[in-house]
């Protein structure tokens, strides 16, 4: 698959243009989704502010990367992207609904990076694979700072997180339809990305505490929005 | 623990499974979905051996479908396999069974090479294909088949469908080595590979299917990949003796006529109920007890603690390995599925 990418073909930076953007645009997010969640757990404040400055690191990371190959990401376009998820992690932190605004940030952006670094990786440009690698060790850290927290407090959250979920599981199938060819001509499939999401995330809710019964019937939420 | 990972016969069982299941919402998918879906822990098994000895496992379903090969859809299908594995190794699973299609697709996309699955490095020792104790159970099934049927083994023909492949070759070697058998009828599709193996055995006779079949008292098909035999029973000699290795294991509906005894091939019957709830959507008679040899072989080496990449690789499965898995397959009461079974 890599022998046929041309980096630097005008189709190729096209598409980057907006996968950068995406990228860009999730890691500023999720700077500013730690640092709100660090005021609705101020006894996990000082971790979570580590985590955002982390992600601070990755926007600054996938900016080089766009650079690298003389693109100028699309942020319109990725603002546009994730306005719903915005929208939901904002309303959800405002009603101090912690459920969502862990199961948003800290399952769904979390699985969705790392399922998407880990199937760029192996077709990315050899600048943007070094800083993906040493990006996705760090997403793997903070997911699971998330399902440790939400494993804590299963009894008390797992309706939050199952209302959440049916919520904000189906917006993410339509931000993956958004942006399938993009990915395919950076060389990135669109089931393998499903499977490694549908992967990460299940394998997240099983630790968190649901029964693979629950995990199976949660995750089909995500094909309302196919 | 022991660990199995299988798979579905086709997209309508998948569907016809999901439902039973109670997950509507994926019994209404396509072939689209399967090539998305995760792997899935699905069953807790507990097995006793007749020396009393239990042992528990986890059945892990690939999500994989046969159509994904007769779809060309090789990348997925490989995909399929090692996300299951990674899930297997995951769940701390000490030896784990690649049943059905798994086992091929690993050795003929050459998964050993992609060994690192997100942040897990396969461990390939956990892993056994269970072929040794499948090519053992044909071997047997072939034995006492033909003494059933009052048939000399050693001086009939018997025809190896699919000979070049790791069953197929333990299963020439087997006959050669240990039953005697003077005229071997070599059927492959790869000519070099099949005059290869004839100058290992230092015997045999290269054959086409259809030079093979009607000459044959005794066939043993274990062609891999989608072959599923397809055979006129009106060219076959009688009484003919036919192990079907094949998967899916359609012979014994197909062929209906007197003198044609076909065998489900690498298909075992533990002398004890297996609790699990899984067995219901195998497409096996009697499932409470019989299973696929190469699920039963994961289940001995955890008996035994051989916490070992018991086979692995291409055409390594030696007679003496065979004797050695067929000596635990009777320890703890597993028999090969005979004509009367």
């Amino acid at each position: 698959m890599e022998a046929c990418l041309d980096y630097q073909s005008a189709v190729y930076k096209d598409a980057y243009s907006r996968i950068n953007a995406l990228v860009i645009e999730g890691e500023a997010q999720a700077v500013h989704n730690y640092e709100q969640l660090a005021e609705l757990i101020p006894a996990e404040a000082e971790t979570l502010r580590k985590l955002a400055a982390m992600e601070n690191r990755h926007r600054a990371g996938f900016t080089a990367c766009g650079r690298n190959l003389q693109v100028e990401p699309d942020m319109a376009f990725a603002k546009r992207f994730f306005q719903s998820l915005e929208d939901n992690f904002r309303v959800a932190a405002d009603t101090g609904d912690l459920a969502a605004c862990l199961v948003i940030q800290s399952l769904i952006i979390e699985c969705f990076a790392i399922a998407a670094y880990n199937i760029y990786i192996p077709v990315a440009d050899e600048f943007a694979r070094r800083i993906t690698e040493n990006v996705v060790k760090d997403e793997y850290l903070h997911l699971n700072f998330g399902q440790e927290y939400l494993q804590r407090n299963f009894d008390q959250i797992k309706a939050g997180v199952e209302r959440a979920n049916a919520v904000n599981l189906p917006l993410v199938w339509q931000m993956l339809n958004g942006v399938t060819e993009d990915a395919q001509v950076l060389g990135m499939e669109r089931e393998a990305l499903v499977e490694d999401f549908m992967i990460g995330y299940g394998g997240a809710l099983g630790e968190i505490g649901f029964s693979t019964r629950e995990v199976m019937k949660m995750s089909s939420h995500g094909l309302r929005g196919v | 623990m022991f660990g199995l990972i299988g798979h579905l016969t086709d997209l309508a069982h998948a569907q016809e499974v999901a439902h039973d299941l109670g997950y509507d919402e994926y019994a209404s998918q396509g072939l689209e979905f399967w090539c998305m879906a995760p792997p899935q822990a699905v069953d807790e098994i507990s097995i006793t051996s007749i020396t009393g000895q239990v042992i528990h496992g986890t059945y892990i379903e690939s999500c994989f479908l046969p159509e994904m090969l007769s779809g060309g859809k090789f990348k997925t299908a490989s995909r399929k396999i090692l996300n299951a594995m990674a899930h297997a190794q995951k769940q701390c699973l000490d030896i784990t069974a690649l049943g059905g299609f798994a086992s091929i697709i690993f050795e003929n996309f050459n998964l050993e090479k992609m060994t690192q699955v997100r942040d897990i490095t396969l461990d390939l020792d956990r892993f056994t294909t269970g072929n040794t104790h499948t090519a053992y159970v044909i071997c047997e099934q072939a034995r006492r088949g033909a003494s059933a049927l009052g048939m000399d083994l050693a001086r009939s023909q018997v025809a190896v469908i699919g000979a070049t492949g790791d069953i197929g070759s333990a299963v020439c070697r087997w006959l050669s080595q240990r039953a005697g058998v003077e005229k071997l009828l070599l059927v492959a599709r790869n000519q070099e590979r099949l005059t290869n193996l004839q100058t290992q055995l230092g015997y045999g006779t290269l054959m086409t299917l259809e030079q093979a079949l009607p000459v044959a008292d005794v066939i043993i098909w274990v062609a891999a990949l989608g072959q599923a035999m397809q055979v006129d029973p009106g060219i076959l000699k009688t009484p003919c003796l036919i192990i079907d290795g094949g998967y899916p294991k359609n012979l014994q509906a197909a062929i209906q006529r007197e003198g044609i005894y076909v065998l489900e091939g690498g298909i075992v019957e533990h002398a004890l109920d297996i609790n699990w709830k899984i067995k219901n959507f195998f497409r096996i008679a009697n499932p409470t007890r019989r299973l696929f040899a190469c699920f039963a072989e994961s289940m001995l080496l955890e008996f035994e603690g051989l916490h070992t990449s018991y086979s692995w690789g291409r055409n390594q499965i030696t007679p003496e390995r065979m004797d050695e898995i067929g000596s635990l397959s009777r320890k703890h009461g597993f028999q090969p599925l005979g004509i009367s079974s």
